[in-house]
């Protein structure tokens, strides 16, 4: 199977003592480390206020996490575990690699439009930059 | 208008503004946005002026002069909308989290598509409202670890 590149972001109850969080984070670790999967980011992005109430909480710590797994039940089993968590009030998971798959793509385009560019402007001017283009590449 | 004199004064050289238009619109990736959005105004100048006839659209155009709207996101070149970046999601959602229509942003049909998207997934995570919480007056922050 391919590699997967996902978004993990979840929201803890703003008050939750920090070891608890700790708990949350480990056994995320733990997961991915049992089902071959790498986090590649980890951010804690503090407490937050909620676009609207979740839990009966307005505000919220939220912390992201980026996994790199080619097992896709490492997904479920995160959701499953997060989804027990007391301290977790709202998690998700977003598949990220084709967005950054149709990002690079179009940059790569973008890119070579741009090299290809210098030619089309008016002709006196703009005839020596193919040269040097072409000489570059 | 600032544009269309620049326009103008670089006129000079016949090919010269030809081959402006042809870099914006490479900027904008949307041949088709260009074009489309210039019909927005015409069309409301032709109403307004009455539903007369095809006569209509030129005058229109010109007495309805409107700033023409680019998309945000074909300036910046951004071939990503992060659903992460509330503080630029806001800015295309209405006060209550209704999303704004392409024809008052000025977005492209393609980036509206890809907004639409990220501005849905931000609402799934709390960053953006769904509906109502008249929150306006708290507009979503920028996610600080996320800026560098």
């Amino acid at each position: 199977m391919e590699e997967r590149l996902y978004d993990l972001i979840f929201i803890a109850r703003p008050a939750t003592p920090e070891d608890e969080i700790k708990k949350v984070i480990h056994s995320i670790e733990h997961a991915c480390s049992e089902k071959g999967g790498k986090i590649e980011k980890s951010e804690h992005w503090g407490t937050r206020k909620l676009a609207y109430r979740v839990a009966k909480h307005r505000e919220g710590m939220y912390y992201y996490h980026q996994i790199r797994t080619t097992h896709g039940e490492l997904i479920h089993e995160l959701e499953r575990r997060l989804h027990v968590q007391d301290a977790v009030i709202k998690y998700m998971t977003i598949r990220l690699d084709e967005d950054l798959k149709r990002q690079k793509k179009l940059g790569d385009k973008r890119e070579k439009r741009a090299a290809r560019r210098p030619r089309r402007p008016a002709a006196t001017p703009a005839a020596p930059a193919p040269e040097q283009q072409t000489a570059a590449s | 208008m600032a544009e269309e004199q620049k326009q103008e004064q670089a006129a000079a050289p016949a090919s010269a503004p030809r081959a402006e238009g042809g870099g914006q619109r490479e900027g904008g990736q949307g041949g088709h946005g260009g074009p489309r959005r210039e019909g927005g105004p015409r069309r409301e100048g032709g109403r307004e002026g009455g539903p007369g006839g095809p006569g209509g659209p030129r005058r229109g155009k010109r007495q309805y002069f409107r700033k023409k709207k680019v998309c945000k996101f074909c300036v910046e070149k951004m071939d990503l909308i992060d659903y992460k970046r509330a503080d630029i999601l806001s800015q295309f959602v209405q006060e209550r989290g209704k999303i704004l229509p392409r024809r008052m942003t000025g977005v492209c049909a393609r980036h509206q598509r890809w907004l639409g998207v990220a501005i849905k997934r931000a609402r799934n995570i709390a960053l953006l409202p769904f509906a109502g919480s008249a929150a306006g007056a708290t507009a979503p922050k920028a996610v600080e670890a996320h800026k560098g």
